[in-house]
């Protein structure tokens, strides 16, 4: 099948990859990513130079592109204008039974408002399938969903996109077909949901702080219910990433406007505050004086397996440290470059190919994401070189029993 | 001309034209023109005011027998013209461009100015990055301002009033402002706010306003209490003064690093201008501040360099002169017809009351002829619920100020447009019906309650719109207005001796409170009072209840 893509959102890039490599025909506007934390999706670019020496995947020219019967949209939320006007062409050049499926973020309602823009007298329509991608593990997680939520409300695209989505089917177990707007509407509920979890989570961690109780014990008690499980419970110094932050700022704006709710603002103002927690704590070790502290970060990225610092905790830890003059260096194993570009250079920062060098000298070492190769460290070595042996960890992978019998201060997230 | 011959003229022109009426005033046709005078963005309508072609001509001869325009350079060049307390008055200096340079005893102050400015923009800055930290951690996201007088009223005034100019990063700070020595604002206040996330900011000249003091420690106070960490702790990280007292500050546990000084050349109520103006930077942004000092500052150029039959200071100060010393007006009301100038009519009241509340001339004689009036305000709108029934039919000859932007809500929905346009109706009005009386309309069937004498003079200050640069040149021509008063008036108007002798009795009398009354220590009421309040505070026996 010929299938045009547009966008430039991470869920763009992944589609191409992978409807090329199950034979599709794959027309794209530009070559490569413009994000580097979108290049940096493991597999993607290698797919995609895969698909393009193959021949499937081709760059075209815009007015080749409209004329195709397959349409995939994944555009940044702010480029709704750029979308109508694709529409505005797709009526006037596009095919008869045209299909359009919509990944973007544009709120809810948006997929009606550009399906009223279609030809409807030509059966051209639109589909929303919500981005339910992870950065890090996103071509897996779109090559074997284990359900799927469509939005699409005429017999006739139904029938096109299962055969469209039929290579996808390995582990699928479920197709929910519902209204775009109900569909739209879908995607941000799960993402409140998600966000509300850690939230609460993460408040129940800073309470036991100050009660003396182990969250970790709390959060398997908790995760045992049935009607609870164990996903997104894990207490830490915050979320990030741009795609679910873009999703729960979306419908945090909804809920103020439609309703007065704080309810999402809420848990998105305390995620930036527990952003900084590991901060707190070291300010309150060092009895609020950081000036000339040697501080050392493992890990920048907003998560492990991604070379992003979007919406990272480690932005706002490390500007903070800056501003108190502290000396911070930092380690990650692959979003050094992310955080260079972040921040620039800036007096008192540097950047380390080798954990323990990153930790020499240091006053404390805080842990803020929890990459595997992180987990076991060489403790002696580390006592040996740091300064002085605390840490603070920011996502609670170390043991702390263990690691103060060590000889080391450990400071946890609620614990 | 000599100052007595100037004065005498003046007062046989009062006899002359006592029986004119400003309903007839308004009838000849270029008396707008003539008496409406414009500096940059601010206009100043003094048609309304009973004045005539020969009373200005007059009051500038007046003027120029006092020398007015060697006292203007006196002030500008830093001459000590505060010579009750040896000093010069140099607030002009604050609002100098930073290329500019000025020598004042050796020093030059401008470079001075900017690098206390520039201290205070570090430290406005680190709040607008959520850099400054309290005692968990936490960003500061409140500012609590204490301090009283100048040291509140000027800040206070200008935060309300630049509210709309906030810049995105300084949404996340809020400011209060704390000031009565009785605890009562602290007192409520503080149940409302987190500790690890409030700065206190202490400003005080002296850093030794009891006042303000007393404030500061039930604060110290508060922090320790809610943190268990210790004072010196505490003081390092939760407060800031803004002082000209250095050593005070410290002394009081502030270090150097958190302390802001401006200089004694900065008399208390010409202080906004200087660091006391931290919470108008930290509400507006350096840059808004900035803008604040570049509006007063073209408004110090006009008042040095224009001639006085042009010169806005000059005029309107020399209007009132007529008022007060020779048409027995005294009392003067200011009005602002908007919501935002609410706290202006109280910063008017200290600026004008305690530089020219005053009877002893230069030479230290006691004077024979009338000083400051009493002046007091309200929001012009409100206030017509209020006390204008006095304005307008009372026994008393009162001088108004009506101040109001031509423009506002320009961006906004229509509604509050046309709320405005109500508001400059209502103003307008105003200012008509108290100058034509009946005249205005048709008052042909009215009873006699129902009349109105009219003939009550006013101003209107008409600002193109409120923004930091209009709000700073209507600051500036009021204040040198009272400077030229003060120079009619032979005064000195940067002295406040008449507020010294009650803080000193209140001294004597903390250590009687409470205690049984001593015969022959005080007058015979306030031992009366003492006698009363130690029955009150014990069971008569001298033991507490």
């Amino acid at each position: 099948m010929l299938i045009a893509i547009w966008g430039d959102e991470l869920s763009a890039w992944v589609a191409a990859a992978e409807l090329a490599r199950t034979g599709n025909e794959v027309l794209l506007q530009q070559s490569t990513p413009s994000e580097s934390s979108h290049r940096a999706e493991p597999g993607l670019m290698e797919s995609l130079a895969t698909g393009m020496a193959a021949g499937r995947i081709r760059l075209c020219h815009h007015q080749e592109a409209v004329q195709a019967p397959w349409h995939w949209l994944a555009s940044h939320p702010a480029d709704i204008s750029q979308a109508e006007t694709l529409c505005h062409q797709l009526r006037r050049q596009g095919p008869d039974n045209l299909v359009l499926i919509n990944q973007s973020n544009f709120g809810i309602g948006a997929s009606d408002r550009l399906h009223a823009l279609l030809d409807h007298a030509r059966q051209q329509s639109l589909v929303c399938l919500p981005d339910t991608l992870q950065q890090g593990q996103a071509l897996q997680q779109f090559a074997t969903p284990e359900t799927l939520l469509v939005g699409c409300e005429e017999t006739d695209a139904r029938l096109r996109l299962r055969a469209l989505l039929r290579p996808f089917s390995l582990r699928l177990q479920q197709i929910q077909w519902m209204s775009r707007r109900e569909a739209e509407f879908s995607k941000f509920a799960i993402s409140g949901m998600l966000a509300l979890r850690l939230g609460y989570i993460n408040e129940l961690a800073n309470l036991a702080d100050r009660l003396g109780v182990d969250i970790e014990v709390v959060r398997q008690g908790m995760s045992s219910d049935k009607r609870i499980g164990p996903h997104y419970l894990a207490p830490g110094c915050g979320f990030g990433g741009h795609h679910f932050t873009q999703y729960i700022e979306g419908l945090a704006d909804i809920l103020a406007e439609a309703r007065h709710s704080t309810l999402l603002n809420t848990v998105l103002s305390e995620n930036e505050r527990q952003k900084e927690l590991p901060f707190r704590k070291l300010w309150q070790h060092y009895r609020c004086d950081l000036q000339g502290r040697r501080i050392a970060i493992w890990g920048c990225a907003f998560k492990p397996g991604v070379a992003s610092v979007d919406n990272a905790p480690s932005l706002r830890v490390i500007r903070a440290l800056l501003a108190q003059g502290a000396q911070v260096q930092v380690h990650d194993p692959e979003a050094l470059p992310a955080l260079q570009n972040a921040l620039g250079r800036v007096a008192g920062l540097s950047l380390h190919q080798d954990p323990y060098h990153a930790a020499r000298e240091t006053d404390a070492l805080l842990l803020l994401t929890e990459w595997p190769q992180y987990s076991s460290p060489d403790y002696a070595r580390l006592l040996r070189s740091m300064q002085t042996p605390l840490i603070v960890d920011g996502r609670n992978l170390f043991e702390p029993d263990y690691l103060r019998q060590l000889g080391f201060t450990y400071y946890g997230v609620g614990r | 001309m000599d100052k007595q011959r100037a004065w005498q003229q003046l007062e046989q022109l009062s006899a002359s034209e006592s029986t004119l009426h400003l309903r007839d005033l308004l009838q000849v046709e270029d008396r707008f023109s003539r008496f409406s005078f414009r500096q940059d963005e601010l206009l100043l309508d003094l048609s309304r005011q009973r004045l005539t072609a020969a009373t200005l001509t007059h009051l500038l001869q007046l003027a120029d027998s006092c020398d007015l325009a060697g006292w203007i350079e006196a002030l500008f060049t830093g001459e000590r013209i505060n010579h009750t307390e040896n000093r010069a008055a140099l607030h002009t200096a604050l609002r100098l461009p930073a290329n500019a340079t000025l020598m004042h005893r050796g020093e030059e102050l401008v470079a001075q100015v900017q690098t206390d400015l520039a201290r205070m923009q570090r430290r406005v800055e680190q709040l607008h990055q959520g850099q400054w930290r309290g005692f968990s951690g936490e960003p500061i996201d409140t500012l609590v301002n204490v301090g009283v007088g100048g040291s509140d009223l000027g800040p206070m005034m200008v935060c309300q009033a630049l509210d709309s100019f906030q810049p995105a990063q300084a949404r996340r700070i809020t400011t209060h402002f704390i000031s009565s020595m009785d605890g009562s604002q602290i007192s409520g206040l503080l149940d409302q706010l987190d500790p690890a996330r409030t700065l206190f900011v202490i400003a005080s000249k002296s850093f030794s306003t009891a006042d303000t003091l007393a404030n500061a420690a039930t604060a110290l106070d508060w922090l320790v209490r809610a943190s268990g960490l210790p004072p010196e702790l505490l003081s390092r990280h939760h407060f800031i003064a803004v002082t000209a007292n250095a050593a005070r500050a410290e002394a009081w546990g502030i270090p150097m690093d958190n302390q802001l000084h401006f200089r004694d050349w900065v008399g208390g109520r010409y202080s906004l201008w200087s660091t006391i103006g931290l919470a108008i930077a930290v509400r507006i942004g350096m840059e808004g501040f900035r803008q604040l000092l570049d509006g007063a500052h073209r408004m110090d150029l006009h008042f040095r360099h224009t001639p006085f039959s042009h010169n806005l200071p000059v005029l309107l100060a020399l209007t009132e002169v007529w008022n007060i010393n020779f048409l027995g007006i005294h009392a003067h009301a200011i009005l602002p017809y908007d919501g935002r100038l609410a706290h202006l009519p109280a910063y008017l009241e200290q600026l004008e009351m305690e530089s020219n509340g005053k009877s002893v001339d230069r030479q230290g004689k006691r004077i024979d002829y009338h000083t400051c009036p009493v002046l007091w305000g309200e929001i012009g709108p409100n206030a017509q619920h209020a006390f204008y029934q006095l304005l307008h039919q009372g026994s008393e000859a009162v001088m108004c100020d009506f101040i109001v932007p031509a423009r506002r809500y320009a961006d906004q929905s229509d509604a509050l447009q046309s709320q405005h346009r109500l508001t400059l109706a209502n103003c307008l009005a105003q200012a008509r019906v108290l100058a034509l009386g009946d005249a205005a309309v048709d008052q042909s069937h009215a009873t006699p309650w129902q009349r109105y004498r009219g003939n009550q003079p006013s101003t209107l200050i008409l600002l193109d719109e409120l923004t930091p640069a209009s709000l700073g040149a209507l600051i500036a021509l009021y204040e040198h207005k009272v400077f030229v008063q003060s120079v009619i008036w032979n005064i000195n108007p940067f002295d406040q001796w008449g507020v010294e002798l009650g803080k000193r009795v209140a001294g004597e009398l903390l250590d009687a409170i409470g205690t049984p009354a001593r015969r022959d220590r005080f007058d015979v009421a306030t031992e009366g009072v003492l006698d009363q309040l130690y029955r009150r505070w014990s069971d008569g026996e001298g033991h507490p209840c």
